[in-house]
């Protein structure tokens, strides 16, 4: 009996042995596709590690694609078309449109390289880099925006428009077990190559903001990739509606420092909006602006003033502001930097007052 | 609630590093079903519904959205903030479609008592009455959200009219 019980112990044994080096095998072959070709716009051949995610694959060949969820398939920001990619997984439809679908557009965190690919990357995307950067200075604007200049090390220098973005990468600590990246735009002058500015506020639990605003010191190293996006300054003769609210000030800064240097004579008309003058900042610099750019106004407007704030400027939302001084707008180009709801009720506003929507630029916190 | 396969999947999907870094669950060890089963009984104890949680929650942020990103006073005495950061999230529980990371920060000004939620977490309660596990940044405590919210409890129901009535 007991002999029986042994055999049987030692066969199952023996079973769950064979089915781990089974596992095993199959991992190391079925599981590896070893080294996967990846042609990138028609032109460049990439080397790649089969079975990695293409946005992983790609960053490991400096290519940067933008993502702020770190590859998660929550942010939507990787898309990429590829040419044969096949169909996309369920983890990717909520961020697809069918047109996208059928034009093989993929999220590159979601699509594993596991055969050749052909693959079409903007090409601006194809100049963003890997920074390394050392925290030269931080500086708090408000009681819950603060902000952080970081000196370039390697490579030493960027070049970007104003009003793009990087890619800030939070290094594992105790919110998150691996590296997160969060997009902060640019505030800094575009001229100033040697180091950027961005300004962070503070959302509660989020995981980038909570390390800047707690944990980051001057000194440390950080590491970041960029510079993405398109909202930029246009060249034109038209008159200029900058409209942002908090964080919202850093790409419109960026752009006044651009309009500076270059003494652009444009009508310019930015439009500033935030709660109480607790949360108002850089009213020096922009009273600059003014001294520096003669056609340049700023109106910073407060919703909800406090008693002893002793305000006299504009009051109501931006959206109350756009309303009472913006009657012309044939001759305009508005761009919009700040929360989704903000960015919605102006272009409304100013769709509603006669302003062609290709007219009207915006960065949303989306 | 026995943990269904379907459940065990679910549960996956909430961990840290599957939808969002930190996850849904916090360090709650329970099996999703028995989350669930504990703050259905937390609600009914309370005298309240999923769907009458949701629907205040709801209704504060959209009170909140006129401030346009800003915090606004919303009667009687509530300041409610509707912030979003850049990202939208899946539902773990595998609905279609994808909602905005807004945070809808919710002062009570009655009692200094203040609660943040998503736009996911209204859809997480009014449609699978999950409010997230113990110690989740984004855990939204019945009895929390039915004190800062001033939720009253649900009406009793009025007694059927008798068949045949006139």
């Amino acid at each position: 009996m007991l002999t029986a019980f042994l055999i049987s112990v030692g066969v199952l044994c023996a079973i769950n042995t064979l089915l781990a080096l089974l596992m095993v095998l199959a991992e190391a072959t079925i599981g590896n596709y070893g080294s996967v070709r990846v042609t990138l716009n028609g032109r460049r051949e990439l080397t790649v590690d089969g079975g990695k995610p293409l946005l992983a694959a790609l960053k490991e060949h400096n290519v940067f694609i933008p993502s702020a969820c770190g590859g998660r398939g929550s942010c939507g920001l990787c898309k990429l078309t590829v040419e044969n990619g096949g169909a996309p997984l369920s983890t990717e439809l909520p961020w697809l449109s069918p047109e996208e679908q059928a034009a093989g557009v993929r999220l590159s965190c979601q699509l594993k390289v596991k055969r050749p690919l052909r693959i079409t990357v903007p090409e601006e995307w194809l100049s963003v880099r890997q920074f390394a950067a050392r925290v030269a200075a931080l500086r708090d604007l408000t009681y819950d925006i603060k902000e952080v200049r970081l000196q370039l090390i390697d490579p030493p220098t960027i070049d970007f428009k104003a009003g793009q973005f990087i890619q800030f990468e939070v290094p594992p600590y105790a919110l998150s077990d691996e590296p997160v990246y969060r997009a902060y735009s640019i505030a800094s002058d575009p001229r100033q190559r040697g180091e950027i500015e961005l300004e962070i506020r503070y959302v509660p639990n989020g995981i980038c903001t909570t390390y800047v605003h707690r944990h980051l010191k001057e000194g440390d190293p950080v590491a970041f990739n960029g510079p993405y996006g398109n909202f930029y300054l246009r060249e034109s003769d038209r008159d200029i509606l900058f409209v942002a609210g908090g964080s919202g000030m850093a790409p419109i800064k960026a752009m006044l420092h651009q309009m500076a240097h270059e003494q652009n004579p444009r009508r310019t008309l930015y439009i500033f909006g935030a709660r109480a003058r607790r949360d108002l900042f850089l009213l020096e610099e922009m009273r600059e602006f003014e001294r520096r750019l003669p056609r340049f106004r700023f109106v910073p407007t407060l919703s909800a003033p406090a008693p002893n704030d002793g305000w006299t400027g504009a009051t109501g939302l931006v959206t109350d502001v756009v309303e009472r001084e913006v009657s012309e707008v044939s001759a305009l180009e508005a761009y919009l930097c700040g929360s989704p709801l903000m960015i919605d009720a102006c272009v409304n506003l100013l769709k509603k007052k006669g302003l062609p929507e290709e007219r009207i630029f915006y960065d949303k916190f989306a | 609630m026995k943990q269904t396969p379907q459940l065990e999947a679910i549960q996956r999907a909430m961990q840290p590093g599957a939808i969002t870094a930190e996850g849904f669950l916090g360090a709650d060890p329970r099996p999703l079903g028995d989350i669930l089963i504990a703050d259905e009984a937390a609600v009914r104890r309370l005298g309240l519904s999923h769907a009458r949680i949701a629907g205040r929650m709801r209704e504060l942020a959209a009170a909140g959205s006129r401030g346009l990103g800003l915090p606004t006073a919303v009667p009687p005495h509530f300041e409610v903030a509707v912030e979003s950061v850049r990202g939208k999230l899946p539902c773990p529980f595998g609905h279609a479609g994808v909602y905005p990371k807004t945070n809808v920060v919710v002062r009570n000004l009655a009692s200094g008592r203040q609660i943040v939620f998503t736009d996911l977490n209204i859809h997480l309660i009014a449609a699978h009455g999950f409010y997230e596990g113990l110690g989740s940044p984004f855990r939204c405590d019945p009895a929390t959200l039915a004190e800062i919210l001033e939720i009253a409890p649900e009406p009793p129901e009025a007694p059927a009219a008798a068949a045949g009535a006139l």
